[in-house]
């Protein structure tokens, strides 16, 4: 778990310490907004993403990749922190690493085959919107001059890099924390009812220390947790994954997603252990980390421990900070983590890719919880999937009139959804002496076909033909033997009288 | 040996490239396997222009795989084409020397996943000890040469000197597992034909140990066709072996490598390293 070669450490050393201040910088803004969407102090965001940054770079399987307190995990725990108070999460949080971690040895990440591109694009495009509507309470009943620094910030966020020589050198999003910062104190920040950091509540003033979450340790407790745990667990599985994914295209390398599993378990617990909230690996701040030019192991310590260095130093700096030039900054991330493609696909998409899109996605802006929109997702995609196959199954036939037989060809994949369709092809009132059945080019899956089969020879057999099945292939051949009933006589006595 | 299965020959351009490619011909000469002469194209996956901007504009993801890609796929063709040179002109030689087995490859990765992947078709593996980046003088290993070594179980020659054809080999005898495989393999002959002055070095804390251990050996060693010489010793193992290793003029150090894990190698520094690294002869290593 711990051992990684040296080239992901070092490989890239220069590149990776830039890199991980700039997503240090970035990552700030962004810690303070989740605290503030699950409803705890500043500094349990903070203290997570210190925490997970660090640990990741020594467990993670994925080199480069920034794993932090996320809004995904964040969105998941507002009625426990509500409902139970912090404690209560941080205890969440410890169960969701260990979860985690069961879930490495158990292969879950092979799950995520199932996940098809529509639903990750769903799945990023919901994460968006998220982040965008969680800044909205920072945006409704506000004074003009709220949006005045909002949009002012964004400006400069997407324009300052054009600026000559220094747009290139200093993170814009940073340059847009300073700038609206000194505008907002000069002229006021009370008097112009523009709400800062401060007003979110504590930031952390010391070194994070080690407690146990302070919860009882009873039944009781476990049952309040237990489903907070299993929904962060899952989404912040599903988001490490799909961004060791996006990690992995962008830099050509492979990642050992069995380990990432265990090591968000590990980062998780040591969050937990800390007071800090639950977290995962953040699409956009990897992105921005390998923009950067960071590639190792090295940019996520850096920038963790640069991180807590800045908040802990510049706390009273910090708390100065308006909430506009935040929301300027997750509305950056919002923008980037949309697919801006995907709207302009939906026309050119098969529409079942854009039907599972759009219903991760609706899901998703509806119940807050990335994993159901998954799961809608991949189910609406397997549906999909097996009405594909059953267009595909098809039964052609011919008679031969010399030996009075008619024969017939089945072609594709006969299975629950295919087995009515399956049925129909065949005329049960020919007359006819024998009867043949061709099944060489196709597949009976499950029970479901197999009764099917069952059903047409018996019932072509009460007719009075012979009827054969040739060409059985050994998958299907075992089905068969298992299940089939059509060379059984009780058993046909059986099946008959029930119908 | 099934002689379908090659010998595969790391030409990495590095100063001891050529004279490994003339230890491939002496051996391949022997025991007629093909050559595999084998280039790899080993991507940094760093970016050159780095952007601090900090900022994700919209569509980020598809512009930054396209630059990225891009970039790579630029540097891909210059590595390429560099390496086709590399096994060219060693083909060139090999077909010189009069082999006409001899195929040239390229292929992405790093040189241990290479062999990891070929596991199957390699006879027998033969490395330069050093890097592209080192001299021939330097002390230090090739980046890859552990790894490359632990990838494999078949033997492995590690160049480290200018070619001249070897007649003297110290066998270096510990009686663990590997050193007996050594032994039967040497004696079988599988691994050059021809007959060679081979050294059996005991080295023990227990000097008779160590003899015994010299004659148990030396019994096995005598059913082949190479003249065999003893040698029990006491001490510091990697120095004795060493010093005996200059007063005897041995071109081939061959020994059992890497018997203990991973792990055992982080803590206490691996034996077969050490070893390497402090000696001036070729190798060969029996896993």
């Amino acid at each position: 778990m711990l051992y990684s070669p040296k080239s992901d450490w070092f490989g890239n050393i220069k590149g990776d310490v830039l890199a991980g201040i700039v997503v240090a910088l970035a990552l700030i803004p962004e810690a303070i907004a989740f605290s503030v969407i699950a409803g705890v102090d500043p500094k349990v965001g903070l203290y997570a993403s210190f925490a997970i940054a660090v640990m990741i770079a020594f467990v993670g399987g994925r080199a480069g990749m920034i794993s932090a307190a996320t809004a995904a995990t964040a969105l998941l725990m507002v009625t426990l922190v509500k409902d139970n108070g912090l404690q209560y999460l941080l205890a969440a949080t410890v169960l969701a690493g260990v979860l985690q971690i069961i879930a490495g040895y158990l292969n879950l990440h092979k799950f995520m085959s199932f996940v098809s591109k529509s639903v990750m694009t769903g799945f990023l495009n919901a994460l968006a919107i998220l982040i965008f509507m969680a800044q909205l309470p920072e945006l409704t009943n506000v004074t003009w001059q709220v949006y005045a620094l909002v949009a002012f910030g964004l400006a400069i966020i997407y324009l300052f890099p054009y600026v000559p020589f220094v747009g290139k050198i200093l993170p814009s999003p940073l340059v847009n924390i300073i700038t609206i910062t000194l505008i907002a104190f000069y002229f006021g920040n009370e008097s112009m009812g523009i709400r800062t950091i401060s007003d979110m509540g504590e930031l952390p003033d010391t070194l994070p220390i080690f407690l146990w979450p302070d919860v009882p340790f009873n039944f009781e407790t476990l049952k309040i947790i237990m489903p907070y745990s299993i929904s962060i667990a899952i989404v912040g599985l599903l988001e490490s994954l799909m961004t060791a994914n996006v990690v992995d295209e962008l830099t050509d390398t492979e990642s050992d997603k069995k380990r990432e599993c265990k090591g968000q378990g590990i980062a998780n617990i040591g969050s937990g252990l800390i007071g800090g909230m639950a977290g995962c690996a953040m699409i956009g701040q990897s992105i921005i980390n390998i923009k950067s030019g960071g590639r190792g192991r090295l940019s996520t310590v850096v920038a963790g421990v640069f991180l807590l260095i800045l908040v802990v130093f510049l706390s009273d700096l910090l708390k100065i900070v308006p909430m506009a030039a935040l929301v300027a900054v997750m509305i950056m991330v919002s923008i980037g983590t949309f697919s801006w493609a995907s709207v302009k696909e939906l026309k050119t998409n098969p529409k079942s890719s854009s039907i599972v899109m759009i219903a991760t996605v609706i899901v998703v802006v509806w119940t807050h919880n990335l994993a159901y929109g998954v799961f809608t997702g991949i189910l609406i995609g397997s549906l999909f999937l097996a009405q594909r196959l059953s267009q595909f199954m098809f039964v052609r036939s011919e008679y031969d009139e010399d030996s009075d037989t008619r024969t017939y060809h089945v072609v594709g994949q006969v299975f629950f959804n295919s087995s009515e369709k399956f049925i129909s092809y065949f005329d049960f009132k020919e007359a006819v002496d024998k009867i043949i059945i061709n099944v060489k080019r196709s597949h009976f899956y499950d029970i479901t076909s197999v009764a099917a089969l069952d059903k047409v020879v018996i019932k072509l057999r009460r007719e009075g033909a012979d009827v054969k099945i040739i060409g059985l292939n050994k998958a299907s051949e075992t089905m068969m033997d298992k299940f089939a009933i059509h060379e059984d006589p009780d058993a046909i006595e059986k099946f008959m009288s029930g119908h | 040996m099934n002689n379908t299965k090659y010998i595969l020959v790391g030409i990495d351009g590095s100063a001891i490239s050529d004279s490994l490619v003339q230890y491939a011909i002496w051996l391949a000469k022997s025991n007629g396997l093909t050559i595999k002469l084998l280039h790899i194209i080993e991507h940094s996956h760093k970016s050159e222009q780095a952007h601090h901007e900090g900022n994700l504009t919209p569509n980020i993801r598809r512009e930054l795989l396209k630059e990225l890609s891009d970039e790579e796929r630029i540097e891909s063709k210059q590595l390429i084409a560099k390496g086709k040179e590399l096994i060219n002109s060693a083909k060139e030689k090999v077909i010189a020397a009069g082999i006409d087995n001899v195929v040239a490859k390229l292929r992405h990765g790093t040189l241990p996943e290479a062999i990891e992947d070929l596991k199957d078709e390699i006879a027998f593996v033969m490395l330069g000890s050093k890097g592209k980046s080192h001299s021939i003088i330097d002390k230090g290993l090739g980046f890859h040469l552990e790894e490359s070594i632990r990838a494999t179980d078949t033997p492995v020659f590690i160049a480290q000197k200018e070619f001249t054809t070897p007649t003297k080999v110290m066998f270096a005898y510990n009686g663990s597992p590997t050193s007996k495989r050594a032994i039967s393999m040497i004696t079988q002959g599988n691994i050059y034909k021809e007959s060679l002055e081979i050294h059996v070095v005991c080295v023990n804390s227990d000097i008779k140990l160590a003899e015994s251990l010299a004659d148990e050996a030396k019994q096995v060693l005598s059913q082949s066709n190479n003249s065999i010489i003893t040698q029990a010793l006491t001490g510091d193992t990697i120095e004795q072996l060493t010093t005996y290793q200059k007063q005897n003029a041995i071109d081939i150090t061959a020994m059992g490598a890497f018997s203990h894990g991973k792990l055992h190698g982080f803590f206490f520094g691996s034996f077969t390293t050490k070893m390497i690294q402090q000696s001036d002869t070729n190798f060969l290593l029996i896993r």
